[in-house]
């Protein structure tokens, strides 16, 4: 592998590849195929083999990456690093006591002045990487609550930015106490007004980090509280749905009893309280308003629905009322007829009905006689004769 | 005794068995819910003459009675009822609790591709009486928002809202004492 001359060169060789590199930067979390990355490079591919020769992008399978020194750098320098790491404040740390002692030790104003300088840029340094660190935690943290959907990593995740807080708020301890106590010496000595500018500056950050952590730490605890709450819920509605399911719930859990505690009236049907209408107030006129509008209401409801009625059934129709009509009884005429001795057709003609019967009902009534008594009758053969009627003679027997 | 001018709205909500929650995106009952809480010692004094407890829970009050005037069979039903629909919901999402945001299309979305979910809703048309899924699911949502666990936050969006009185229903969970010797027979 070939590494740049210069630093110009690197620039140069950066800013030619500018288009590939900001879309590779972009899409630096999901795979970037190579066939794409060419087409940004105009189909060079030996400018692509320029970049892996130089170490600045690497190829992984078909696709192509950042490497992961150029992706840090990047990361550090636009703060967008989602990592938190605390080795890099960690050996800012050690660089700025070993400078301290270099300074100390150093009679050159020369020397001593680069190594006062080193140690400028490392407390500019650290206190902007911490607070960097603490807001990218607090922000991973808020993610993994939210977004994590498998509970067990959720709550691995969490602990372990616990865990680095910790590493923090450590740090953020050895920090303070370089500065206040154990190189009181060098703060002293090499006191200029400048480094007396940064170190107020540093303990600013340092301050703004430590009211961070706390609240960070807040956050964690309510965070893992919340998922172990959820959990247990979980965790207890599904045995109690399981003991339901298996129609054992109030037989072996105490269900009955816990209900029988609560008193709550969410478990009453809902209420309703029919109060009656304030008499007074029935008397107003506000109230007559109200009563018109519900007789019409009512008036309305009761032609809709209901149902169609009759008129009422006339009094004539009511009226009782009687008919006579006279029935000739055959029987009492043929008892007469038989007490008579007369023939038949003389007897029905000269008998005296109980109303007026004309010539041909008395005809009607002699066939009749002769039809329904035939048996008690002897018809004979000897016709009479009566206004051009012929008839025959009949007789008791 | 010297009791806010809100008592009359509030004791209208807290006695037909409603929560008055702090989440709601409702402000008359945020409104009502502060008025609780900064005279909680008043009121709690003024609604007990009348025999109602005011009870107060993880950021929502309600009313219980000193006697119950229901009966356990009835009470039975109802948490049956709601184990049911609880288990329904948080198999849809185990973090499904208070300030939860939902919309009934999520669900439908989920049931396609969750046998157990699927399952779960069919358990539940016995609630409903409705063989449709999307029928039967808002039938279930109406039931806990006429219960006041959940409420409408969108109409636009229809997207509902887990209230804070969905933690009544998790404490009466956690309140069942499953015995040691039972809980090892449940399978895992």
């Amino acid at each position: 592998m070939f590494s740049f001359h210069s630093i110009k060169e690197l620039i140069n060789t950066l800013n030619r590849e500018r288009d590939l590199l900001s879309e590779l930067f972009e899409k630096r979390r999901i795979p970037f195929k190579e066939e794409y990355a060419l087409e940004l490079v105009d189909f060079r591919e030996e400018r692509l083999e320029f970049l892996k020769e130089r170490g600045v992008v690497r190829s992984n399978g078909p696709y192509i990456e950042i490497d992961d020194q150029f992706l840090q750098f990047f990361e550090l320098i636009l703060e967008v690093n989602e990592e938190i790491n605390t080795s890099y404040i960690h050996e800012s740390i050690r660089q700025i006591r070993e400078n301290i002692l270099y300074y100390l030790q150093e009679s050159n104003q020369g020397r001593k002045y680069s190594y006062l300088r080193a140690v400028k840029m490392s407390l500019r340094k650290i206190g902007r990487i911490m607070l960097r660190n603490v807001v990218d935690l607090n922000r991973n943290i808020e993610n993994t609550f939210k977004t994590e959907p498998t509970y067990r990593v959720k709550i691995a995740k969490l602990e372990n930015y616990d865990r680095k807080r910790q590493d923090i708020t450590a740090l953020l301890d050895q920090t303070e106490r370089l500065l206040a106590e154990d190189e009181q010496t060098f703060f002293r000595a090499a006191l200029d007004e400048e480094l007396k500018q940064i170190t107020t500056d540093l303990r600013f950050l340092m301050n703004e980090s430590r009211h961070n952590l706390i609240e960070i730490q807040k956050q964690i605890i309510e965070y893992l509280n919340q998922i172990k709450y959820q959990s247990r819920v979980t965790e207890k509605l599904r045995q109690i749905k399981y003991l339901k399911d298996q129609f054992e719930l109030r037989t072996r859990t105490d269900i009955d009893e816990v209900l029988g505690r609560s008193h709550s009236l969410i478990f009453e049907p809902n209420p309703s309280y029919p109060l009656k209408l304030s008499l007074e107030f029935l008397q107003t006129d506000e109230a007559l308003q109200s009563i018109l509008r519900t007789a019409l209401k009512l008036k309305a409801a009761s032609g809709t629905v209901g149902l169609p009625l009759a008129d009422g059934i006339g009094d004539d129709y009511l009226r009782a009322e009687t008919e006579r009509e006279v029935i000739i009884n055959l029987d009492e005429l043929k008892n007469g007829f038989e007490a008579s001795g007369n023939h038949l057709f003389g007897f029905v003609m000269n008998y005296t009905f109980p109303r007026e019967v004309s010539f041909e009902e008395r005809i009607t009534l002699y066939c009749q006689m002769v039809s329904f008594y035939e048996k008690d009758l002897n018809v004979t053969e000897t016709f009479g004769r009566h206004e051009g009627l012929e008839y025959a003679m009949v007789y008791p027997r | 005794m010297n009791v806010p001018k809100q008592t009359g709205e509030i004791f209208d909500i807290l006695s037909r068995g409603q929560f008055i929650c702090s989440n709601s995106s409702r402000e008359t009952i945020r409104r009502l819910y502060n008025v609780l809480e900064e005279h909680f010692d008043e009121l709690r004094n003024y609604f007990g003459a009348i025999y109602f407890t005011l009870e107060r829970g993880d950021e929502f009050f309600y009313f219980s009675r000193s006697e119950s005037k229901t009966d356990l069979e009835r009470k039975i039903e109802t948490a049956y009822k709601w184990i049911d629909i609880m288990d329904f919901f948080k198999t849809f999402d185990s973090a499904f609790g208070p300030g939860y945001r939902f919309t009934p299309s999520d669900i439908l979305v989920r049931l396609n591709v969750d046998a157990a979910l699927k399952n779960k809703i069919e358990g539940l048309k016995k609630y409903s009486n409705d063989e449709n899924y999307a029928e039967s699911l808002r039938k279930i949502v109406r039931m806990l928002v006429n219960d006041n666990f959940i409420e409408l936050e969108n109409e636009i969006s229809d997207s509902y809202k887990a209230l804070s009185s969905f933690k009544y229903l998790e404490q009466l969970v956690l309140s069942i004492a499953i015995p040691e010797e039972v809980r090892s027979e449940i399978p895992e």
